[in-house]
């Protein structure tokens, strides 16, 4: 059966989205196909197509498209999902949305197997004992109400991930009913550092970054091309950059400690100390010599050698940089969560941006962000200040219920929280899961969710790449497990049990937001077109393009009070700097189960399916470690072994782990592979902002004696060429780019 | 089974590529992939997997070497011998290069790899035997074959998971070979509905999955021969043309400034690939 | 120098021949005994690999042939013995070939089965392999004519069935000897039905003779077509370390060579296992070691032949093949097959060590060894040191199944060739004659050959 590729949407057919979904409606068992060469074509040949009536725009063989939203992080993107005898197969990215324009990442394709996964939470499960017990729905809601009886809103704790759109309404609508204001937001890698700086230094948390209109990308530690803020729109940003608006290549310098996948990508890779970033970027404003009054006054101390040495740069370089920047303009400095993981991180940050002001490219490649016309929808960002606020509650005995949603705090805390221990402190657990991951055990109560692909919902991401939208979530296919429910369908549920009145009108999640979509339907851009011709219009796009103003940007440079530490002592005891790596693909440690993502190899190492610890050669050399040796990396708080790979893109004085391995729950593709560093991270803090510090953990290495053969795609050659023409570069004097297509 | 049949059409079946007097028409499906853009974000060979159903083999077998990825993306180091990789890594997606005068199709016993006229190379999975002949000569080894039985794996395909499978891809069972196929569903979908109208494929109409998802947009795929097509203006501008082993530009002692080259083009297998070289600024 | 007594009576070859195939020495049956227990262990693993998969053998993409191949190569290369002593030599007229060819051709016979079953456990889908062949078919597919691999099952099809016709052929006066000696029972059946009815008559002995020769003639160019196809599996490849022209002919010289060497080892036994002491004597056994020999020594040539060509050329990957070879991780295998293919040998050149049975049986087993970790080192090195180094794998053995089934095919072959020593006479009985009749022309008239003139 061919699929024809040129049916996208089908406009000009009502399309009443119930009946249709009615209309597929068969579960996910009567849908295994026996189409997988083994068995005979006549096995399962009543399941082909399902239907005796179908409907006229559902043709077997052809698929149809759907948009909706991705989660697999909170960039945004809009996704088109193919969908043919109602299973969902792929994901494309969705054209018509500003932040992906119609690209996907790996780690949205893999959205697919969050949804199939095998491993998901099916039933509503109460603890007993160490066991957990199917209970129904009906029970569920009655013992959370049973729960909650009599209990002060302040002993009610509920720990999220960033929200935004209608579940943010619904969520605290909620939590007002019960009387609590204790809303955790928690997300284990935020730029918070990268947002109290931008505070400071522009007026806004996140201002547009125009990397398509700079000539000269300065990023310190931003992985923009992989996992910082919105990878997918940086990505098409960074494209035409390299083209160049009047045909001159843009130049990427990465200024990090180790190298991220933007840095594998940059024209000029700069290593530094650990945390010396903001000495750098002072140090670059000092050779610059543009800068005056109050900035100029702050960098005088800042002259090259002294930044040489406390960088380990070199003076031509830092030279070469200044001289860069000021041949090619406009240019853009990013600050990025390498810089911000210090106690001065946010001041790191701010020095950072300081540039930006010296070099004039506020206004030009740093814009002003779009202002949330509708600031109840506007997300709540995540940080991890928060868990720690939330963990000294619970430590304290303080909450008697306590809720979490798209969060896995018992993994993704630093060790140094002991957050398991605090955590059973809390009188009842509620966990609404996808998952049975390391929080949903310990939990008293689990409630299964709808997968992303199931679900309603609407959505605003923290970084508006391209103006406002609002991105609209609507389910690919019919839910997959009977008793899953989306977790808007829990808030209502749970609201209703305090406010009947204010939602009975609400049959559901999806009249809710129905209804308060068509409300506001003016505002959203709808004008004088009737109910459902909008509202079929905003699922057949998945977005909504909004008017809206820009927010206000701020000209005025904070260099007032801005201290960067002199360099520290070394403890003997823990020499090596940790930096806990950020890939792309594994993040936090979420989509650990979604085998696609641990097969995909580590662009840098090209590693599969396990951790390593990178080091550079001189500093193995230097302690005899071979790649493969089995070593133990022990911090103040713990230790975590294993298996060395040697790496020339670290500082030498510094060690890296990548998160998001390491899981002991989760499902089959997540347990038993890797390392959680998470675990061995110290409690120390930024002193401005109060978030963790994550690379201020100091560590010493160790070898145990133990040797594997490292799993990874890379051959016994390395990355080495072996004299053979494979990859070939050339240098921008050597090209003649003029005559490109 | 007439011997006619098999003198007739052995020699337009085993005619020499690439051939003046026989140009491919209407069709050649080509890429050019730009490794200045491609930032080794690995998306290209995830869509690959999602759209081709591929196995994910697990950590013990990715250990023996038994992976499936179609789409590979290697890294290489600047040979310098610094301390430091001061110019970044090198990212390389490499597939099934589509050769002309493959390699793999003369040595396939049983003649299940064989070359299309729209410019493919075809593997047959129900007529290869799995002699992996094909795979010994490939000079880039992008063949990859079922060393199990992947669809019977509950650990590869549990049964949910089989519902993501892409009807319009056969699963593969133990014992045959598979590699990149430039989507070859997709193209002949993209191919009936055009001819139901009449006329060609058009640029745009179709795309590779891995075209598809990369968000620098460096994978440029189409018909070579089409004017009109990105790809054929890629090819012309860097002065790479199909059926040379050494392309003119390369003749000079001090090379080119042109940055579009193929990969292993002096064993002649005429790839159908071609590379855009990395830029690094010379200035810092 | 005579190489069998001249005085050994007609009747006393029949008795001496014909006893064997009913009361060989003990060893007899313990080697049969435990060439079904290989064989046993062949079979299982293959019935393993067979339900699983390939991937049980650890092979890996790029090292997509292992032992297999090799162990294949191996066996054709054996199978040049018969080739070499039936027809070869019966050109030449070295008539001290007579006692040993039957042994070896039925050597030649088995070693292409066995050779033949290793295609079959090598591909991936075996319950398919029929596609190779060009039969009619609903789809109207020829199988590809360009490929090697398709030019190796035609000619060893076709080898095979010459191989078989020659030796059947080659037996029938002593399927009729066997038929007129033996009683009743399903031997003589056997015998009867084989024997074609031969009668020795003059018109018969005629039309044999110029169809053995025949036959040869046939059989020497097939045999040297044969495995320079199986060499230009390789040679017709551009992999580095294989795109060598010299090989068909390293190739042939190198199953000459093991060839030679394994009926040195056969030799051995079946004159001590069926007390063939007085054909199989030393004297042939001196010869034979002679020619083995020579011919290690061409091969030592060839092999140099290789790596000078290598070495002058200007394939970068060849020679980084050729150094990781001798230096890599398969080092000790590759010096191994030097040691045991050319300083081994050298053994053969010492008088005393010509006739010395220990020492020959060792150093051709040492010889075989050689030549079969020689087709290892043909392939293994050019796999995981190929021409694009991202898929270098330097860390890939055989698994256990892949030993299992080298080793149960030297069972397999064990097998047949017992049960054809033990069925069939394993020492030519006309051609003995023959050597012994030359002889007694030269006899004093009064002393005539005893009874049983055949």
């Amino acid at each position: 059966m061919i699929d024809s590729g040129s049916i996208k949407q089908l406009a000009g057919h009502p399309i009443d989205r119930r009946d249709f979904l009615k209309v597929l409606g068969w579960s996910g068992a009567a849908v295994a196909l026996s189409g997988c060469g083994n068995t005979s074509v006549e096995d399962g040949k009543e399941t082909v197509v399902s239907y005796v009536e179908a409907n006229d725009y559902m043709i077997p063989g052809v698929g149809v498209y759907y948009n909706s939203t991705c989660a697999q992080c909170d960039a945004g993107c809009s996704i088109n999902g193919r969908v043919r005898e109602g299973r969902v197969l792929k994901l494309e990215g969705n054209p018509d949305s500003g932040i992906n324009k119609g690209k996907m990442c790996g780690l949205g394709q893999a959205g697919v197997q969050d949804h199939y996964n095998p491993d998901r939470v099916r039933e509503p499960l109460l603890r007993n004992g160490a066991k957990g017990e199917t209970i129904t729905w009906e029970k569920a809601y009655a013992l959370i109400a049973e729960k909650l009886n009599g209990v002060k809103g302040e002993e009610i704790a509920f720990l999220s991930g960033g929200v935004s759109g209608h579940l943010k309404v619904l969520l605290g609508n909620y939590l007002d009913s019960i009387g609590s204001k204790n809303h955790f937001v928690y997300e284990a890698l935020s730029p918070a550092g990268v947002r109290a700086a931008n505070l400071k230094s522009y007026g806004v948390a996140l201002p547009r970054y125009r990397l398509d209109k700079a000539k000269v990308v300065l990023s310190f530690g931003a992985d923009f091309l992989g996992s910082w803020i919105s990878p997918m729109h940086f990505s098409q940003q960074y494209a035409q950059f390299r083209k160049g608006a009047d045909g001159q290549r843009g130049v990427l310098i990465q200024v990090e400690s180790k190298m991220s996948l933007t840095g594998a990508n940059a024209d000029r890779w700069l290593v530094v100390k650990p945390g010396t970033e903001g000495v750098l970027a002072l140090g670059i404003i000092h050779a610059l010599g543009t800068a005056s009054g109050e900035i100029a006054e702050l960098v005088k101390a800042y002259d090259r050698v002294t930044v040489s040495k406390a960088t380990g740069v070199s003076v031509s370089q830092i030279d070469k940089i200044a001289a860069l920047l000021k041949l090619r303009s406009p240019s853009l400095v990013l600050a990025g969560s390498a810089v911000e993981g210090y106690a001065h991180g946010a001041q790191n940050a701010i020095a950072i941006n300081l540039l930006n002001h010296v070099l004039g490219n506020v206004g030009k490649t740093i814009e002003a962000p779009v202002a949330v016309p509708f600031p109840q929808l506007a997300p709540s960002v995540g940080n991890t200040a928060s868990l720690k606020a939330l963990n000294d509650g619970l430590a304290a005995g303080r909450y008697k219920v306590m809720f979490s949603y798209a969060t896995n705090p018992v993994f993704t805390a630093p060790g140094a929280f002991k957050f398991k221990d605090s955590m059973a402190k809390a009188g009842f657990k509620v966990a609404f899961a996808h998952y049975l991951d390391e929080t949903a055990l310990q939990a008293d109560l689990v409630l299964p969710l709808d997968s992303a692909l199931e679900d309603w919902g609407t959505q605003i991401p923290e970084y508006l790449a391209d103006g406002m939208q609002l991105n609209i979530q609507q389910p690919l296919m019919e839910k997959l497990h009977a008793n899953t429910r989306s977790m808007g369908d829990i808030l209502l549920a749970l609201v209703k049990q305090r406010r009947v009145e204010d939602y009975k009108g609400f049959e559901d999640y999806y009249a809710y937001l129905r209804s308060s979509l068509l409300q506001n339907k003016g505002a959203l851009g709808a004008g004088g077109s009737d109910d459902d011709n909008f509202w079929n219009e905003a699922l057949t796009k998945g977005i909504l393009k909004i008017a809206s103003s820009a927010a206000m940007l701020s000209d005025r440079a904070a260099a007032s009070g801005l201290q960067l530490p002199k360099a520290e002592e070394v403890d003997a005891k823990f020499p090596m700097h940790f930096i806990p790596g950020v890939t792309a693909s594994m993040r936090d440690g979420r989509h650990a189960n979604q085998p696609w993502l641990q097969e995909s190899p580590d662009p840098l190492t090209t590693i599969v399916w396990d951790s390593w610890v990178e080091i550079h050669p001189k500093k193995a050399f230097e302690l005899g470690i071979a790649e493969g040796d089995i070593v133990e990396v022990t911090s103040k708080t713990g230790s975590i072994k294993a298996q060395a790979y040697l790496f020339s893109g670290i500082h030498p004085e510094a060690v890296s782990v990548p998160l998001g391995r390491g899981h002991e729950a989760l499902g089959r593709y997540a347990k038993g592979f890797g390392v959680n560093p998470f675990g061995i991270l110290d409690a120390v803090y930024d002193k401005e902002t109060g978030e963790l510090a994550m690379h201020e953990t100091r560590v010493s290495i160790k070898k145990t004696g133990a040797r594997v053969l490292i799993v990874k795609d890379e051959g016994a050659a390395g990355g080495l060429q072996m004299g053979r023409k494979i990859a070939v570069s050339k240098t921008t004097d050597q090209v003649d780019l003029s005559e490109e297509v | 089974m007439s011997v006619s049949n098999l003198l007739e059409n052995w020699s337009q079946f085993r005619h020499a590529h690439p051939v003046d007097d026989k140009p491919h028409d209407p069709y050649k499906w080509a890429m050019s992939i730009d490794l200045d853009a491609c930032t080794g974000c690995n998306a290209c060979s995830i869509a690959c997997y999602a759209e081709n159903n591929i196995p994910v083999v697990g950590k013990e077998r990715f250990q023996h070497g038994q992976q499936m990825h179609w789409m590979r993306i290697e890294r290489y180091w600047d040979e310098d011998g610094r301390d430091f990789p001061d110019q970044g890594a090198q990212f390389l997606p490499m597939m099934c290069q589509q050769c002309e005068a493959a390699p793999c199709e003369t040595v396939c016993p049983v003649a299940a790899t064989n070359h299309t006229a729209d410019g493919l190379n075809s593997q047959i999975y129900n007529r290869c035997v799995g002699s992996r002949y094909c795979s010994a000569n490939c000079p880039f080894k992008v063949r990859y074959f079922n060393w199990y039985d992947y669809p019977t794996d509950e650990a590869v395909w549990p049964a949910e998971m089989r519902q993501q499978l892409n009807p319009d891809v056969s699963v593969r069972s133990k014992g045959v070979m598979e590699k990149c196929t430039f989507c070859v569903q997709r193209l002949s979908a993209a191919k009936s509905v055009a001819k139901s109208e009449g006329r060609i494929v058009r640029e745009g109409e179709v795309q590779t999955a891995c075209q598809q998802s990369c968000p620098t947009g460096a994978i440029s795929f189409g018909n070579l021969v089409d004017p009109e097509s990105r790809v054929h203006k890629q090819w012309q501008a860097q002065r790479v043309e199909l059926d040379k082993d050494k392309q003119a530009k390369d003749e000079h002692e001090e090379g080119t400034d042109l940055r579009g080259y193929r990969i292993l083009e002096e064993l002649r297998p005429y790839p159908s690939v071609m590379y855009l070289e990395r830029v690094r600024e010379s200035a810092v | 120098m005579k190489d069998i007594r001249e005085d050994i009576a007609w009747a006393k070859i029949n008795q001496d021949v014909m006893k064997s195939l009913e009361n060989p020495r003990r060893l007899y049956w313990v080697i049969l005994f435990v060439a079904i227990c290989a064989f046993g262990v062949g079979v299982a693993c293959e019935i393993y690999q067979y339900r699983t998969g390939m991937g049980v053998a650890n092979l890996n993409n790029p090292q997509v042939w292992g032992l297999y191949i090799a162990t294949f190569i191996f066996w054709i290369g054996m199978s040049h013995s018969g080739t070499l002593l039936s027809a070869i030599l019966h050109l030449m007229h070295a008539d001290w070939r007579k006692p040993i060819y039957r042994f070896a051709e039925a050597m030649t016979t088995f070693s292409l089965m066995t050779a033949g079953l290793f295609v079959m456990v090598h591909i991936g889908r075996l319950w398919q392999f029929y596609y190779s062949l060009p039969y009619p078919n609903e789809r109207g597919i020829w199988p590809n004519f360009q490929s090697p691999l398709l030019w190796d099952a035609m000619a060893i099809f076709t080898y095979l069935s010459s191989s078989i016709l020659f030796l059947f052929v080659g037996m029938i006066p002593d399927l009729a000897i066997a038929r007129d000696n033996m009683a009743d029972g399903w031997r003589k059946k056997l015998y009867t039905l084989l024997a074609l009815g031969w009668e020795g008559t003059d018109r018969q002995w005629r039309n044999f003779r110029v169809t053995y020769l025949t036959i040869a003639c046939f059989l020497i160019p097939l045999a040297v077509s044969v495995h320079s196809i199986v060499a230009s599996d390789f040679a017709m490849s551009q992999a580095p370390g294989w795109h060598v022209t010299s090989f068909p002919p390293y190739f042939v010289a190198g199953a000459l060579y093991s060839g030679c060497a394994a009926i040195i080892t056969l030799f051995i036994i079946l004159r001590y296992t069926f007390r063939f002491e007085e054909y199989m004597t030393k004297s042939i056994l001196k010869k034979i070691v002679r020619l083995t020999f020579a011919i290690a020594m061409i091969w030592t040539y060839l092999n140099a032949v290789e790596f000078a060509a290598v070495w002058y050329s200007h394939d970068e990957a060849s020679k980084a093949v050729l150094i990781e070879k001798a230096t890599g991780t398969y080092a000790p295998f590759w010096w191994g097959m030097i040691f045991c293919g050319s300083v081994v040998p050298l053994v053969f050149a010492f008088e005393r060590f010509q006739t010395n049975i220990p020492v020959l049986f060792a150093t051709s087993l040492l010889l075989n060894l050689g030549m079969w970790l020689e087709r290892w080192m043909i392939i293994a090195p050019t796999f995981s040191h190929g021409i694009y180094p991202w898929t270098w794998d330097h860390d890939q053995w055989p698994s256990m199944v892949q030993w299992g089934m080298v080793f149960g095919s030297f069972g397999w072959f064990t097998l047949l060739f017992m049960i054809f020593c033990k069925v069939f006479p394993s020492v030519s009985m006309y051609e003995v004659k023959e050597m012994v009749y030359h002889r007694t022309l030269h006899l004093k008239k009064s002393e005539t050959a005893e009874q049983g003139a055949h």
